[in-house]
């Protein structure tokens, strides 16, 4: 809200020597932040519970409670009548109410001569950023910022019939607005109406075939009070958001619309544009109380944390407009008819606050009663997330939760994706089902910004059809190391495995790799499932042909993992007991094979894991040290070793014993994996 | 002398060693040799400059080579001396190539001990050094600020980020159609999903975190005293000082006697130890639909002590959260008692406070991940 600083002075008796700053400053100080002060012109950003201020009369109330000076009453107050009724040559037109919805509607006709408004309302317009068009035009729109009260002029020779009523829109109904648009109307919409249709929208805008313009001679100015949920509704739908539909949306003065047409009058008899040709008809059908609220002194203090003098309470709520009578440990306080953001006491206690000065309220601390309690272990699971991961050479990212549907759907589940009904653009259309399509376009980025080896991690949200679940997810490309002495190694499959066993690790989990084939993004025959008791998530190598839709160069080795956070619990409870350390030493045996390449580890595992054996004696380990294939290896087979430690927690375990177990164990491998045992 | 005035007139500096040099020592029949005396002298300062084995190598061969030795000559130079000098010198120019053979075997032992091994390595060489990620500044922050509230005794709390009408706005009393819900352009599901533990359906993305706080005061009786961080949604636009997604944390505390005494209190201690030592702060009424008196609180702009500088836009003040009483509607939609229970509510942008710490203009920045200023931030 703009406000000129000689607008205000009409207003409010301000000091003589109170600069613009001044006096901006000690209205910011009750609320209103200043947005800028140019050529003599202060711009508030007035919050969305006081519509009272979007108006220069309610910022001069302001102005003086805050520099605690008296308000002025001003031109064309309320209770003057405005100019007297002349006899009556033209059309009259009458109102009246078939909706709720429509609290209050006023209305008076003048005889004009349309022509420019003089210069200083013309600047003054201008100066608050409203285009002058004509003296009727203006004129409205001077009284609703002098007001807050918006008006609108009907040219009366357009009006069909001699009645204007306030309905909801037909169904199917049109019209077309100021601003040359056919708008079409729903039945939920309020509307102003002739005898030929509605020729306005309420409280948003009027309409083209009664506009005024210079053939105009005589007007119906009305004025009204709409019911801000339907104004709010009918301007969002329609997509129109003007001057008037801004103050109707938060609550207008219903006691304002008589007012403000004297005002109107007065003002178009002043510049010599027109004079009133009607008495004010003004259909009111349910007048609506002032509020009586009850302020209590204890209250007042307790919620504040001051006591503030009673001769300051009445004085700040005085001067705001509100009426005060005493009670024996308080007020009884009647609401300004404008100020439709007080309802209850807590309301008073701001209004004292802001004005006495929440800056000088006795900075307190608020006591603890009982010892502080465990935060959410989602907290500390996250921070030990990122340290160890951090440790682990990764970096941690953020990316946005929302992302292209292109970016999301190789990562989508059978069930679709989540989206965003109302999307900014649609670049942030669809709720990410994944964290790694926003990690590999991180990824890219930086591969196209020269970073030959990038690393990343993040934890969040994802989003599915079923739901909201926590990941965490990592990505990698480029060398392993970067040291002088390494080879140029690249990242593979095993080394977004390692993550994932790193986090298995790190929490305990029974965590194994199977494989398979419907991690969405990753590629055939190098994509893991992650398992604990459940599947909890997928590693592998992501698929070429995605990593190169979203920008990567080919050939570039994409490794990725990702885990449901939830899987990630225990870690920071008690913790478990440890085991004694073995008093008997350990056996450890190596034994190399040729088995068929396509045979999996897992399976290899699971054979020398097999009952080996009627002794007591435990295999302890198993750990493949070795995989070769190539050179003197036959095709298709691969040579394993595989390290074998055995353990008897009670005795020394003899070599026979072991003996036995190896051939066992050997025995097993031969038949089930057709292992060719190559050494011992 | 003839043979010094000769290498003097080559431009040569002053005792450098000319054997080996490509000059030729000349025998002068009637030149006088040096002295003993200055034999030993000169071979001491250049034992004192010798660094390397090669050095001493040199050395032996300037004063001791059998052909042309500087002692050699010396001893030589006897074949020509008078019989008086043939015994001094004799003598002298022996004892003197004793000592000098004496001082080469000790530093070249001296030189060859301290020599590296051949398998020394180049210890300048840089070391292998382990990957290290660092945490991204938006959760270094967020982490720092829950640190100075859970000193406080806060419990810090998780929650949906898609949230249901009534956790987002409805009991925030914010009914629909409220203007305050401008303030909080909202992005909306197409199609609702099943809501956090079994509850309402998610129909949007929470635009603040305070749903945390309401489902935390639906199932816990006061005294309650929580912080809430996480991301939260607005449909805004993409520019340097907006994003659509940004990170907030929310605090509440809730007891019989809380005031905004207690609250200004709390903040001026969140910023004095967020931004270290005394700050100075400025409270300014406003208006949040779930508290009432509301105000938003400024910190002195740390860019120009509050004189004023492009960073507060010439104020000297920085907005950094907005805050205020909890309204009682809040408490009757929870169903605490008003009567009885008073607290007190804030919410800062974790982003704004990261552009004051690192000194970046640009919001755009915590989002792109770009390496090169993700690893200057500390870890």
């Amino acid at each position: 809200m703009k406000a000129p600083l000689t607008w205000l002075k009409e207003f409010v008796e301000l000091p003589a020597d109170a600069s613009i700053e001044k006096v901006g400053r000690a209205i910011a100080d009750a609320g209103f932040e200043i947005a800028s002060i140019e050529d003599g012109v202060i711009d508030f950003e007035i919050t969305a519970n006081r519509p009272d201020c979007l108006s220069i009369r309610g910022l001069a109330r302001e102005a003086a409670t805050a520099m605690q000076v008296q308000g002025s009453k001003g031109p064309g107050v309320q209770g003057s009548k405005g100019p007297e009724v002349q006899e009556s040559k033209g059309p009259e037109v009458r109102v009246s109410i078939e909706s709720p919805l429509c609290g209050r509607f006023a209305l008076a006709m003048a005889d004009v001569t349309i022509g420019p408004s003089p210069a200083w309302l013309a600047d003054r317009l201008t100066a608050c950023g409203i285009r002058p068009i004509n003296n009727i035009v203006d004129v409205t729109n001077y009284v609703m910022l002098e007001t807050g009260q918006p008006l609108h002029a009907y040219d009366a020779a357009k009006v069909r019939g001699s009645r204007l009523v306030a309905r909801m829109a037909h169904a199917g109904e049109q019209l077309t607005t100021l601003d040359g648009q056919d708008r079409k109307l729903s039945a939920s919409m309020l509307v102003i109406a002739d005898d030929g249709g509605a020729v306005g929208v309420a409280g948003v805008m009027g309409g083209a075939s009664s506009e005024v313009s210079l053939s105009t001679t005589r007007i119906a100015l009305e004025a009204a009070w709409f019911q801000p949920a339907t104004v709010r509704a009918t301007s969002k739908t329609l997509g129109l958001k003007t001057e008037a539909a801004i103050r109707f949306e938060r609550g207008a003065d219903i006691e304002g619309p008589p007012a403000a047409i004297d005002r109107a009058l007065a003002l178009l008899e002043d510049i010599g544009a027109g004079r009133r040709a009607s008495a004010t008809s003004d259909e009111y059908p349910s007048p609506v109380p002032a509020r009586t609220l009850t302020l209590r002194a204890d209250r007042l203090a307790r919620l504040l944390g001051d006591d503030v003098p009673a001769d300051d309470v009445t004085r700040i709520l005085s001067s705001l407009g509100f009426e005060l009578g005493a009670l024996p440990n308080g007020w009884q306080v009647r609401v300004p008819s404008w100020r439709v953001d007080v309802s209850r006491e807590a309301d008073l206690i701001e209004e004292v606050g802001r004005h006495w000065g929440v800056n000088r309220v006795p900075a307190a601390f608020p006591a603890l009663r009982r010892s502080p309690q465990p935060s959410d272990p989602g907290i500390e699971r996250t921070r030990r997330l990122g340290r160890l991961l951090c440790g682990a050479g990764l970096q941690e990212a953020v990316t946005f939760t929302f992302m292209e549907a292109a970016a999301a759907e190789p990562f989508a589940p059978p069930a679709g994706l989540v989206t965003i009904a109302n999307p900014l653009s649609e670049k942030f259309a669809v709720l990410r089902p994944s964290l790694l399509p926003g990690l590999l376009d991180s990824l890219t980025y930086n591969r196209r910004r020269g970073q030959e080896s990038v690393r990343l991690f993040e934890a969040g949200a994802t989003c599915t059809p079923a739901g909201e679940s926590r990941h965490v997810a990592w990505v990698m490309c480029g060398a392993r190391s970067d040291h002088w002495s390494d080879a140029a190694a690249q990242v593979d499959v095993f080394d977004a495995l390692g993550i994932a066993e790193l986090l298995g690790a790190a929490w305990n989990l029974p965590l194994t790799t199977e494989p398979t084939t419907d991690a969405a993004g990753f590629m055939p025959g190098r994509m893991a499932a992650l398992m604990t008791d459940r599947r909890i998530g997928v590693a592998g190598q992501l698929l070429p042909a995605l990593t190169e839709a979203r920008g990567l160069p080919p050939g570039v080795v994409v490794v990725a993992g990702e885990m449901e956070l939830s899987a990630l619990t225990g870690m920071g409870a008690a913790p478990e007991r440890v085991a004694p350390l073995p008093k008997f030493p350990a056996v450890v045996r190596d034994i190399s094979l040729l088995v068929d390449a396509t045979l999996s580890a897992a399976t290899i595992r699971a054979t020398i894991r097999q009952p080996h054996g009627a002794s007591t004696m435990q295999l302890s380990a198993i750990r493949e040290f070795d995989r070769y294939q190539g050179k003197g290896i036959p095709d298709g087979q691969v040579s394993l070793a595989y390290r074998l430690t055995f353990r008897d927690p009670g005795r020394t375990l003899t070599d026979r014993e072991v003996d036995e177990a190896m051939a066992t164990i050997i025995a097993a491998l031969q038949s089930d994996c057709g292992a060719t045992i190559r050494g011992l | 002398m003839l043979a010094a005035r000769v290498l003097v007139s080559t431009g040569l500096p002053d005792g450098a060693t000319v054997v080996g040099s490509g000059y030729r020592l000349v025998q002068c029949r009637h030149m006088s040799a040096p002295s003993v005396d200055d034999l030993r002298t000169r071979f001491q300062a250049s034992l004192d400059a010798a660094r390397s084995a090669a050095d001493l190598k040199a050395l032996r061969d300037e004063f001791l080579s059998r052909k042309n030795g500087l002692v050699t000559a010396l001893v030589k130079s006897i074949a020509t001396a008078t019989p008086e000098e043939k015994r001094s010198i004799g003598a002298a120019s022996n004892a003197l190539k004793q000592e000098i053979e004496a001082a080469l075997t000790t530093r070249e032992a001296e030189v060859a001990a301290s020599a590296p091994p051949k398998d020394a390595v180049d210890v300048t060489l840089p070391g292998r050094l382990p990957r290290l990620g660092r945490r991204h500044p938006l959760m270094q922050v967020r982490e720092r600020v829950e640190d100075i509230f859970m000193a406080m005794g806060y419990q810090v709390l998780e929650g949906p980020e898609l949230e249901d009408d009534w956790h987002n706005f409805e009991a925030l009393n914010m009914p629909a159609e409220h203007p305050a819900r401008d303030m909080q352009d909202t992005l909306y599901l197409a199609t609702p999903i099943p809501g956090a533990d079994g509850g309402r359906a998610a129909t949007l993305l929470r635009t603040h975190t305070s749903g945390m706080q309401i489902r935390y005061m639906e199932s816990h009786e006061p005294p309650v005293r929580v912080i809430a961080p996480g991301r939260v949604y607005r449909r805004d636009n993409f520019d340097a000082t907006h994003t659509p997604m940004f990170t907030q944390v929310e605090g509440l505390v809730v007891d019989e006697r809380i005031s905004l005494g207690d609250l200004r209190g709390t903040l001026n201690g969140f910023a004095e130890q967020f931004f270290g030592g005394k700050v100075a702060t400025r409270f300014r009424p406003s208006f949040f639909p779930y508290t009432e008196p509301s105000a938003e609180l400024d910190v002195e702009c740390q860019g120009c002590a509050g004189k004023g500088c492009p960073l507060c836009k010439h104020t000297g003040w920085i907005e950094i959260l907005g805050c205020g009483m909890v309204h009682p509607a809040v408490f009757e939609a929870v169903g605490y008692d008003p009567e009885r229970y008073t607290g007190f509510a804030f919410g800062m942008g974790i982003e704004r406070l990261a552009l004051r710490l690192y000194g970046v203009d640009d919001i755009r920045m915590f989002y792109e991940n770009d390496l090169r200023f993700l690893e200057q931030v500390a870890l």
